[in-house]
């Protein structure tokens, strides 16, 4: 992960910042601040899902450790808690803001149900644009034509400069099926060991 | 000039001298000089007060406002209208050259030396005062056609003194051809030097029953300096006689209205009121006054009668009122002797009255006193001023009059006991509000002061006399309560001032108080969004507010919060509650949420709800990104069109 931590905007110590506002015009800049925070925060840490629920659930165990002196286990309870000023963003607004989120398809829960479930895909990129990256990657090193394990093409050494290096197999499987949808690609093998051809 | 230009209120009220107190309003009149219109003078409002009167003009009301002395005023005249002629009052100035001998007229000179008991009203219609000379002209006058000899009237507007070639002439009734000036012009003078005998034989108009005046009745026993010598017609005294004709001198039966003859009118101008009936109107067919012509008839010698044009009724009151100012004559009061003290008491009582006198007016004591010194002495005074306190309460109530008369020192009485009263019982701020309502009492607007059919007027009235009682800047009403203030303290606040006489209905508050916004008055009313309603000076919009709000807010980043606080208060300042604004402001709590969250509204705050409650900010977090934010699907749409007009397709 990325060793220097994560450099939050100033709204972040606003205390406004943490309640909904009722003005229609102020709460959809909130709205809009809020999911960039999201997505610059979870494009540092290279975070593509997020747990929701984990901010309700530790928050009985936050200020033990002061807040300087041991950097927090980044996800959402760094995310939507500043303990400077003493602030939490409640379920219910975060619930709100994924919403905003995913009607600009930069975010998706990830259950099947919808409102559900309590992790969600921050596409900080959207599989499109993963996908997008893939097919460039594999053009730039004339690899069409050949076969590569997902493992490979995530965790090997030759992906190790690119950008998809290190992503979360679910969302490659997504990223790879919009590929196989669009004729670029093929998907074969078996659940553990999977692979891909690409055209 | 007779007329000057006043000064107004905030509320576009002519500004009160002292001692000064409204008599009577009436709405809807126009001013005349002499018998044209002023063009820019009539529609308006007239106030009658002790000693002025004013009028107020409806559209431009600080340009064209104007007012006379009472005391300037010679004589005045009622003229209760006809047909298409609405009433008039004339009101017609002291001469100014010979003012040794008009001015010191009887009825003046006696004022001072009058017994406290007579009547103002016999006073004013007192046979010594100079009768009316100015009978409505030429409703008489004829002038016969030289083509077809029918006696056509002369125009009513038609006037010897101004007349030139210019003059729009009628042509004859009958055969259509105009008349010459010169023949209309003799005509006119022909009459009118033989109409004004007719004003000396009373007995003439007698048979008529309706005709008489009681001021042209009393008129017969002084001569007119202005009435040229004529001869007096024949006339019978019976009054079972028959009525001769002013032009074929036929005797007509006395019912009659028009000569049997040949056919002139009988009965001309005095019609009684009730004969008519009233009519609203604002257009009246009078000529306007021509500035030119003005100048040219307007003499410096005999200055021009001003009318007072009553459009919408309410002449008699006025007139009424009118007679009763002049009889009391309130503008002799400043800087007049004391009244004379009563004689009933004996010796001893009256030159111990006579030290009190000075005790309350604040002379020195009289010689005569008997100097006594010591506790002895100032026991004495004690009781010589309680005694003279008795003796002016005892005098002033004895009846109306005697009250009237001595207002001034009931007044001023009434205002000490008070200060003595209750000192130290209430608060200050009602202390003061007690002694003004004494002051209060010739300011307000009552419903019978005010003319008019409809409540309109008293309600308009109501609302000036309530944005004069707002904004005025002794009393402070508005800046005391921060610019701003619910409607319900207003109304108790104003009646209160009222001294619990003529109190306002709430319904008759609100009305007044909504009239505000027709009337351009500086104050106004408004509705917060949760039904509040409150009053504020006009220049207070929303805009202001915010401006205020945002000033004080931007003061909290320079200033450090009395406790640390774990944000950046040099960047963001710090969050207010409604209870800090309240403080801040001088407003009400109710108020500084309401400012608050219409701030709020407008995007200039932001709010944080937190342990400590709602808490207001500057708003940081709409900083302008919102607009310039697109959703994905604005930006593909964005992409897409541009990428057609590259190619030319749009």
């Amino acid at each position: 992960m990325s060793p220097q931590p994560f450099a939050f905007p100033r709204e972040f110590f606003f205390p406004p910042f943490f309640t909904r506002q009722t003005n229609l015009t102020t709460h959809h800049a909130q709205l809009i601040k809020w999911s960039s925070l999201i997505l610059s925060y979870c494009r540092h840490h290279r975070i593509y899902k997020l747990s929701l629920s984990l901010s309700p659930s530790s928050s009985s165990t936050p200020d033990q450790s002061s807040p300087d002196a041991a950097q927090p286990q980044p996800g959402a309870d760094e995310l939507f808690h500043n303990p400077r000023i003493d602030k939490r963003l409640s379920l219910a607004d975060i619930k709100e803001t994924i919403d905003f989120m995913r009607k600009d398809g930069r975010a998706e829960y990830v259950a099947p149900g919808g409102a559900g479930g309590d992790v969600v895909w921050i596409y900080w990129r959207s599989p499109e644009e993963w996908a997008g990256l893939i097919e460039e990657w594999v053009d730039g090193t004339g690899q069409k034509g050949t076969v590569l394990t997902l493992y490979e093409l995530t965790e090997g050494d030759a992906t190790r400069g690119a950008e998809f290096h290190g992503l979360d197999p679910d969302l490659l499987q997504k990223a790879l099926g919009i590929l196989v949808k669009r004729g670029k690609a093929q998907i074969f093998g078996q659940e553990d060991s999977q692979g891909v051809k690409f055209f | 000039m007779f007329l000057k230009q006043i000064d107004l209120t905030t509320a576009l009220r002519p500004s009160y001298l002292t001692d000064e107190v409204l008599l009577f309003v009436q709405d809807n009149v126009g001013l005349y000089e002499g018998k044209y219109k002023l063009p820019n003078q009539q529609n308006g409002q007239v106030y009658l007060t002790s000693h002025r009167i004013c009028y107020v003009d409806k559209a431009e009301p600080r340009k064209q406002s104007v007012a006379l002395d009472l005391k300037d005023v010679e004589r005045y005249e009622f003229y209760a209208g006809f047909l298409k002629s609405s009433a008039k009052v004339t009101l017609i100035p002291k001469p100014s050259k010979r003012s040794s001998l008009q001015s010191r007229s009887p009825g003046l000179g006696s004022a001072p030396s009058r017994n406290g008991t007579a009547s103002p009203l016999q006073r004013a219609d007192s046979p010594l005062r100079a009768p009316p000379v100015d009978q409505p002209p030429a409703s008489t006058a004829t002038w016969v056609c030289t083509i077809c000899t029918f006696s056509n009237p002369v125009p009513s507007n038609f006037d010897p003194a101004t007349a030139n070639v210019h003059t729009p002439l009628p042509p004859c009734l009958a055969c259509g051809i105009k008349p010459t000036l010169t023949h209309v012009l003799k005509a006119a003078i022909s009459n009118a030097t033989s109409r004004a005998p007719n004003s000396l034989t009373p007995s003439l108009q007698t048979p008529l029953p309706h005709r008489s005046r009681p001021v042209s009745e009393l008129s017969g026993l002084v001569s007119e300096p202005s009435t040229p010598v004529g001869t007096p017609p024949p006339q019978s005294a019976d009054p079972d006689a028959s009525f001769q004709c002013p032009r074929c001198t036929f005797l007509n039966h006395p019912s009659l209205m028009v000569c049997e003859m040949c056919g002139a009118q009988l009965i001309s101008h005095d019609v009684p009121p009730e004969l008519r009936q009233i009519q609203d109107r604002t257009e009246s067919p009078g000529p306007f006054l021509n500035p030119a012509v003005a100048s040219l008839a307007s003499n410096p010698d005999t200055p021009e009668s001003v009318k007072i044009s009553f459009r919408g009724g309410g002449e008699k009151i006025f007139y009424e009122r009118l007679k009763g100012a002049m009889a009391q004559r309130k503008w002799l009061l400043q800087g007049a002797p004391p009244i004379p003290k009563s004689l009933r008491l004996g010796d001893s009582t009256s030159s111990l009255s006579s030290g009190g006198e000075q005790g309350i007016t604040g002379g020195r004591p009289p010689t005569e006193r008997v100097k006594t010194a010591g506790i002895a002495g100032l026991e004495q005074r004690g009781l010589d001023r309680r005694k003279n306190n008795e003796i002016v309460i005892g005098t002033a109530f004895e009846d109306l009059e005697a009250l009237m008369a001595s207002a001034k020192e009931i007044v001023a009485l009434a205002e000490s006991f008070a200060r003595q009263g209750n000192g130290g019982k209430n608060s200050a701020r009602d202390n003061a509000l007690l002694a003004e309502s004494a002051a209060q009492l010739g300011l307000i607007t009552t419903k019978d002061i005010v003319g008019g059919a409809d409540e309109s007027l008293y309600l308009s009235e109501l609302a000036r006399n309530l944005a004069e009682f707002l904004t005025d800047d002794a009393r402070g009403v508005l800046r005391k309560a921060g610019g701003i203030m619910s409607l319900v303290d207003l109304w108790a606040m104003f009646n209160r001032a009222r001294g619990g006489v003529e109190l306002v209905s709430p319904q008759d508050f609100e009305k007044a108080v909504r009239l505000w916004e027709k009337l351009k008055l500086p104050v106004r009313l408004r509705t917060f969004k949760s039904g509040v309603m409150v009053v504020q000076s006009r220049d207070r919009t929303d805009d202001t507010t915010i401006k205020a709000l945002l000033g004080w807010l931007q003061d909290l980043h320079s200033f450090p919060p009395d406790r640390d606080v774990p944000w950046d208060w040099q960047e963001f300042g710090r969050g207010v509650t409604a209870q800090d604004a309240a403080e801040r402001f001088g407003w009400s709590i109710g108020v500084a949420e309401e400012e608050l969250e219409m701030a709020e509204e407008r995007g200039v705050l932001c709010r944080e709800e937190g342990i400590e409650g709602l808490k207001f900010w500057e708003n940081f977090i709409d900083t302008g990104e919102g607009k310039s934010y697109k959703t994905k699907e604005q930006e593909s749409a964005e992409s897409m069109l541009r990428a057609l007009r590259q190619a030319g397709f749009v």
